[in-house]
């Protein structure tokens, strides 16, 4: 009886005690988070601004895309950081047009998608353009060993919209008679592919992208397309969600251009929105480069041990960009709490 | 007296050792060792120095052995992968209607020609095409990957299981083994399946042996371990050698139980289809993630159906079998 006494009172006391961190204008705030380390970065260095800066109680769920997405349709999620919203772009506007949840702008201006090469076989055959991959002997490189006549190109993941403007893109290039689209699965199963194959030194011709933590570990060359113009992009989007509706057989005849920069969102519920008026505005205003976040990540991988919150404590005292995004007083109060 | 006392010592050395190793090697270590003597701090939270710098060792041995030996891997890779190729091969061209009927005559007679059970894994069969006509090359990508990894399963499970049955020692050691296979995480051995073995379906057949192994290791060595002493006793009474008693009298007996593991075993192996395709296997769980990517309910459960049916049909072949040999085992009444 003495000991549930004695626990009843402590936990009382850590009870009392949390919420006093937290003051009453803000009140929940449920970020939500991926299994990418981007995503974890902006997460973190948002939640310690919102929980520091805002004095919101925080919190964060981390899954895959559909379940969070879902769970931030569905009103459980208030707040996603990076939002991959040219993968999802059917669901997201469907929604937004329901005005459940609000496109905030982009997180990572000049973000790249594109084909890359690793460097030795690009520099020894003199691979700089998409177009010099036509050819048997190249492809014989890259040989899938599951059709052994064809090269393989390791495409981007299988339901995601990139896997299908891939295929046209290696339609619109010629691509599609040496290579075939492969489906690596999930995100995690084409890192490994491209780590794999650098360990082993082995060829690669592989769809990737930045920000990302292994981009600043490999040396991938980036292929040539031609530069992008929003009339072809248009036409090939039309084929693309023909083919996502019904099937391969839909494919016609379209131009091909390169990816334009990835649009990273943030977004957030539209009912969190109007009762949070400053700290959306403060996410409204959020926005970090590419290579700040390659270098970032780099911090987070070799130098932090893994430890999020560290990594985000590095960029707020290193970096001064994100003050012009608050308040004076909400940035004292996060630069105290370092 | 001397080999217990050197176990007894040992176990604290190691450990020693370790603590020694995992203090030298971090970053986080106080300046000087007198200081953990002079501020305990240390004892309330976790100190970031005590820890077994064991991420690092597997990430190093991993990177040493994937550029040495990678290559061993790779013939590994092409040996199974032309299996792989030829079975679905020859599936794939054969007309649907001759596979059915193929299924159906194997139901057939390894149930002992029973009419209900053939008739039932025939109609199975066929819906698994009927659901959407995609299924049915996809079924037999799945199919085939499931046969040659229960193939490797058998090779691996029966001897083993065997040989945990005869000898003690040996069981105590591989059981933890087998703890750890069912329970560790899948995907900690399929991201270095892919760098070893590349992207498809090897790592996903590595890793379907992995998790569908377990069960048959323990029903083999189950089964024999519970024929009756008495009729061991009777066999050794007529003079048999030990192999004669293990083909003769413990397999044969045993081999209700043994079916009964590679029934498990094929059922766990379809288990792992869907997390097979994270890894760009081909075959009916690319469906069900490309629905579940998509937010396409409908179209996940329509191919999780045709996986449940693709698995009820090899459930009631491997069980049908296993009844038979049991039936026949049973004494006359």
């Amino acid at each position: 009886m003495k000991l549930i006494n004695k626990l009843l009172a402590v936990t009382a006391i850590s009870v009392a005690l949390v919420p006093g961190v937290v003051s009453a204008d803000c009140g929940k705030a449920r970020l939500a988070d991926f299994d990418w380390s981007s995503a974890n970065i902006h997460t973190a260095i948002a939640g310690f601004i919102l929980e520091h800066g805002y004095g919101c109680d925080v919190s964060v769920t981390k899954g895959s895309t559909t379940p969070i997405m879902a769970a931030h349709y569905d009103g459980q999620l208030d707040v996603v950081t990076e939002l991959w919203y040219d993968n999802i772009k059917d669901t997201y506007d469907s929604h937004e047009a329901a005005g459940t949840v609000r496109n905030l702008g982009i997180n990572t201006p000049d973000s790249q998608q594109a084909f890359y090469v690793d460097r030795a076989t690009a520099d020894k055959y003199n691979l700089t353009n998409v177009l010099d991959m036509n050819s048997p002997e190249i492809a014989a490189l890259f040989s899938d060993p599951e059709n052994p006549s064809m090269g393989r190109m390791t495409s981007c993941i299988g339901g995601w919209t990139c896997y299908t403007i891939n295929l046209v893109k290696q339609k619109a290039y010629g691509l599609d008679k040496y290579y075939t689209n492969f489906d690596p699965g999930s995100g995690g199963a084409l890192d490994a592919a491209i780590a794999g194959a650098f360990a082993k030194k082995q060829p690669i011709f592989t769809y990737y992208w930045a920000p990302t933590g292994l981009m600043g570990k490999v040396d991938l060359v980036r292929l040539a397309e031609p530069p992008f113009n929003a009339e072809c992009w248009a036409s090939m989007q039309v084929v693309v969600e023909d083919i996502k509706a019904n099937g391969t057989d839909a494919w016609k005849p379209t131009c091909g251009v390169e990816y334009r920069d990835m649009s990273l969102d943030k977004s957030v519920l539209a009912s969190w929105a109007d009762s949070h008026p400053d700290e959306t505005a403060f996410i409204e205003a959020y926005s970090i480069p590419t290579a700040q976040v390659n270098r970032l990540l780099a911090f987070y991988e070799d130098e932090s041990d893994g430890d999020m919150e560290l990594t985000a404590m590095e960029y707020l005292s290193n970096d001064d960009t994100w003050k012009a995004w608050v308040p004076a007083d909400v940035a004292a109060k996060v630069s105290a709490a370092l | 007296m001397i080999r217990k006392l050197l176990t007894y010592f040992t176990f604290p050395i190691i450990f020693v050792w370790l603590l020694v190793v995992s203090y030298n090697s971090s970053k986080r270590k106080p300046d000087s060792v007198m200081e953990l003597l002079t501020d305990p701090s240390w004892l309330y939270d976790w100190p970031k120095w005590l820890d077994i710098p064991l991420m690092k060792w597997i990430n190093d041995g991993f990177k040493v052995f994937n550029e040495k030996y990678g290559i061993y891997f790779e013939v590994i890779n092409d040996f199974l992968l032309g299996a792989i190729l030829s079975l679905k091969k020859f599936l794939i061209v054969l007309p649907w209607p001759v596979v059915i009927a193929l299924v159906v005559a194997i139901v057939f007679f390894s149930s002992g020609r029973k009419l209900g059970t053939t008739i039932f894994v025939g109609i199975c069969t066929f819906f698994i095409g009927f659901l959407h006509p995609k299924f049915w090359d996809k079924a037999i990508e799945t199919t085939s990957i499931m046969i040659i990894g229960i193939l490797i399963c058998i090779i691996i499970g029966i001897p083993l299981g065997i040989a945990m049955a005869r000898n003690n020692k040996l069981r105590n050691a591989i059981l933890p083994v087998l703890d750890l296979m069912q329970t560790i995480p899948s995907f900690c051995y399929l991201i270095p399946g892919i760098m070893l073995f590349g992207l498809g379906a090897v790592p996903a057949i590595i890793a379907t042996v992995i998790y569908a192994v377990p069960p048959l290791v323990r029903l083999t060595d189950l089964g024999i371990t519970l024929v009756d002493t008495e009729v061991i006793e009777a066999a050794e009474a007529f003079g048999a050698s030990k192999r004669q008693k293990l083909l003769g009298v413990q397999l044969p007996l045993a081999l209700p139980n043994i079916m009964q593991g590679i029934n498990q075993c094929t059922m766990m192996a379809l288990a792992m289809v869907v997390i097979a395709s994270m890894i760009g296997t081909r075959g009916l769980g690319d469906e069900v993630l490309l629905g579940l990517q998509q937010l396409n309910v409908g179209k996940a459960t329509e191919a999780g159906l045709a996986i449940v049916l693709l698995a009820i049909v090899l459930d009631r072949i491997t069980q049908a079998y296993g009844k038979k040999i049991q039936d026949r085992n049973q004494p006359p009444k």
